[in-house]
């Protein structure tokens, strides 16, 4: 293996990623780093773009090496908004090929506890927006949600809505990413909300009502002589409240 | 009365039971909802606890006269129940935008228990039937209700549970007695008997109500044994006392015992998962908790000798044994040291926290410092020490929830 000076460039999405991750190895190269076309670098750095031809043979190609949870790991990786995040799953390649499914248990190794701890990042936050996403009803019973999560979550919230919503009509916006889920009562379509503008999103006559007796709910379920707003804060830190109705309200948000 | 007032009402009579979770059950049947294995918390009061269920009282009217409920007969409160459309209508419409995994519903008695609890059944079968709910639901049990009515019960609901509510025959007797502890029991026995993957497929749990009569620790947590191992209890909750209601039976406290119900908790976990026994942590001689260190650290530090443990080669059991090391810690050890020989450095790396673990270990032989410091007041000390830290940051208070 021999490292480069340069910073090579891919197609910012997963599968050119792989693709570039393979050629790399195949020539035996250790990248400087690795950043989407859209990087600027800086007057020091030198970028590099490899001919990739993108296939998503590649996909089973990265399993046959691998495996599933290993390509699944890089996967969470990638939806992740870390700076680092190609050249972390890079390394973390180099070291699944060599140790298989025992990397799970390599912590030793820094790269490999740093991508664990990323994954690991992604699936937390997404078992938190599987509780904090609030849907309001829509004039003709769609339900909307929006969001802005640390990581590129969508995908796998649609997952799960689709599993638990399966009657309804709803849609989940990631306002962040401009990323728009749209859910027809049998698949879901993910997309960019540039492409997919809903104009009408009046609310349903019933709305107001829902949401008033939530917060009263909400207001009403603690009890007083435990308060404790600094445990409140460790399990819904204020970054969420955004979106979370019963937060949003300006005397919940004082504290 | 309109809508919101019955809720506030009915949510405020039944916030005082402490079950919250939602897990455990897996179910895949009903077009609206699943319930997910984990659960799923969706919010957090503004007293730390996790709301993932609509908790509703049915009714606020009782024909018993309890001491420390606020729902008692000779309570003078506004009294309010719901109809089953209202129940199924709010469930529904919270579901579908996200707010709850589910309903928990519990009821005050009104003319006898089967009564009461055929109401529940009809609400709940409305929401299961003609709504198709698929989600969660915890239903409390009425003691003394028929077979009949718990067979019903049972098969419509993920969870089933009646609670105990005092430790003690002694203590029900002086403060709830209409109640008796033989037909909590007899609900549990039941339950347990025929529990199935489609007979309360999440199990069932009970609450005790701490520091309202004179229990010592040691009587409560034997009382949680004997139901864990009796009646395979999936949780057994603490509910610090809240005086509610003034009475010459009760005691006048000042603040709830949060620290106490904290300790109970944390030896709770102990005995799930620590495979600690009740007379390990307590006894005759010291039948409570020390306040001022947890459970597992006053054990460790009155064993002082078993200890420090080789992180490299000591037992499962061993490891969690350890304060400070969980039972995912526990696994990950087991499991990274066949490949490498663990350092203090490769336990950071591991995510493992060493606050509390570090007085305890050594890794290669090493300890963590000059060896001197292998002392108990100097490891007793540094834990309380820390403790205070953390309790003035109050970030541990809940965590067990
Ligand atoms: S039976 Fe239940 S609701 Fe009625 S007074 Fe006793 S604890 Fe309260």
């Amino acid at each position: 293996m021999k490292k480069s000076n340069y910073i090579y460039l891919y197609d910012n999405d997963f599968i050119s990623l792989l693709s570039l991750i393979k050629i790399l190895i195949t020539k035996k190269v250790i990248p400087c780093n690795i950043k989407p076309n859209t990087y600027t670098p800086s007057l020091f750095e030198e970028t590099f773009k490899e001919q990739i031809s993108e296939n998503e043979i590649i996909i089973k190609e990265i399993i046959d090496a691998t495996s599933f949870y290993i390509l699944n790991t890089m996967y969470k990786i990638f939806l992740s908004e870390h700076n680092d995040k190609e050249i972390i799953i890079y390394y973390f390649f180099v070291h699944a090929l060599k140790y298989q499914n025992k990397i799970y248990y390599m912590r030793n190794l820094k790269s490999v506890t740093e991508a664990l701890k990323i994954e690991k990042f992604v699936e937390h936050e997404t078992h938190k927006f599987k509780g904090f996403l609030r849907f309001k009803e829509l004039k003709g019973g769609i339900l909307y949600a929006t969001i802005e999560p640390d990581n590129n979550i969508i995908l796998f919230l649609s997952k799960h809505f689709k599993q638990r919503l399966q009657n309804e009509f709803w849609i989940i916006e990631d306002k962040k990413r401009q990323l728009i889920s749209i859910y027809d009562k049998n698949n879901f379509y993910i997309t960019s909300s540039e492409c997919f503008n809903i104009l009408d999103k009046e609310l349903s006559e019933a709305e107001e009502d829902i949401e008033n007796l939530w917060k009263n709910f909400y207001k009403t379920i603690a009890i007083k002589e435990r308060t404790n707003y600094r445990c409140r804060m460790n399990f819904m830190p204020k970054k969420y409240w955004k979106y979370i109705i019963e937060m949003s309200d300006k005397n919940e948000n004082s504290y | 009365m309109d809508l919101k007032e019955k809720l506030i009402i009915l949510a405020d009579s039944a916030k005082y039971d402490a079950s919250c979770s939602s897990s455990g059950s897996s179910r895949k049947e009903g077009k609206l909802g699943n319930t997910a294995v984990a659960g799923i918390c969706h919010s957090f009061a503004a007293d730390g606890r996790c709301i993932s269920l609509l908790k509703i009282l049915l009714t606020n009217c009782c024909i018993y006269d309890c001491k420390y409920c606020p729902n008692r007969r000779t309570n003078n409160i506004k009294r309010a129940t719901f109809t089953k459309e209202e129940i199924c209508e709010i469930t529904i419409n919270f579901y579908r935008r996200n707010y709850i995994e589910g309903l928990f519903i519990s009821s005050g008695i009104i003319k006898n228990p089967d009564y009461t609890m055929n109401l529940m059944i009809e609400a709940i079968s409305l929401l299961r039937s003609k709504y198709h709910f698929g989600g969660y639901i915890h239903a409390k049990a009425i003691p003394g209700a028929s077979e009949y009515l718990l067979k019903k019960l049972g098969n419509l609901v993920d969870r089933l549970s009646a609670n105990v509510e005092l430790p003690t025959d002694e203590g029900l007797k002086l403060l709830a007695p209409n109640k008796d502890n033989r037909k909590v029991d007899k609900i549990m026995d039941y339950v347990h008997k025929n529990r199935t993957n489609k007979f309360v497929p999440a199990g069932q749990s009970t609450q005790m109500i701490i520091g309202a009569t004179k229990e010592t620790d040691l009587e409560i947590m034997s009382k949680s044994s004997t139901m864990y191992n009796k009646h395979e209890l999936k949780r057994v909750f603490y509910s610090a006392y809240i005086p509610v209601n003034k009475d010459k039976l009760l005691p006048t406290l000042q603040t709830p015992p949060l620290l106490r119900e904290n300790r109970l908790y944390q030896a709770d976990w102990l005995l799930r998962y620590y495979n600690f026994k009740v007379e390990d942590i307590l006894d005759e001689k010291n039948p409570n908790f020390n306040l001022l260190l947890d459970p597992k650290a006053s054990w460790a530090l009155k064993h002082l000798n078993e200890f420090p443990k080789e992180i490299n080669s000591c037992s499962f059991n061993d490891l969690l044994k350890i304060p400070g090391i969980g039972v995912t810690s526990a696994k990950r050890i087991i499991s990274s040291r066949k490949y490498f020989k663990i350092t203090f450095n490769d336990l950071k790396k591991m995510g493992i926290v060493l606050k509390r673990a570090k007085y305890f270990i050594t890794c290669n032989n090493k300890y963590f410092t000059d060896s001197t410091f292998f002392n108990k007041n100097i490891i007793e000390r540094n834990l309380i020490l820390e403790d205070k830290v953390k309790k003035e940051s109050n970030i541990e208070q809940l965590a067990l929830f």
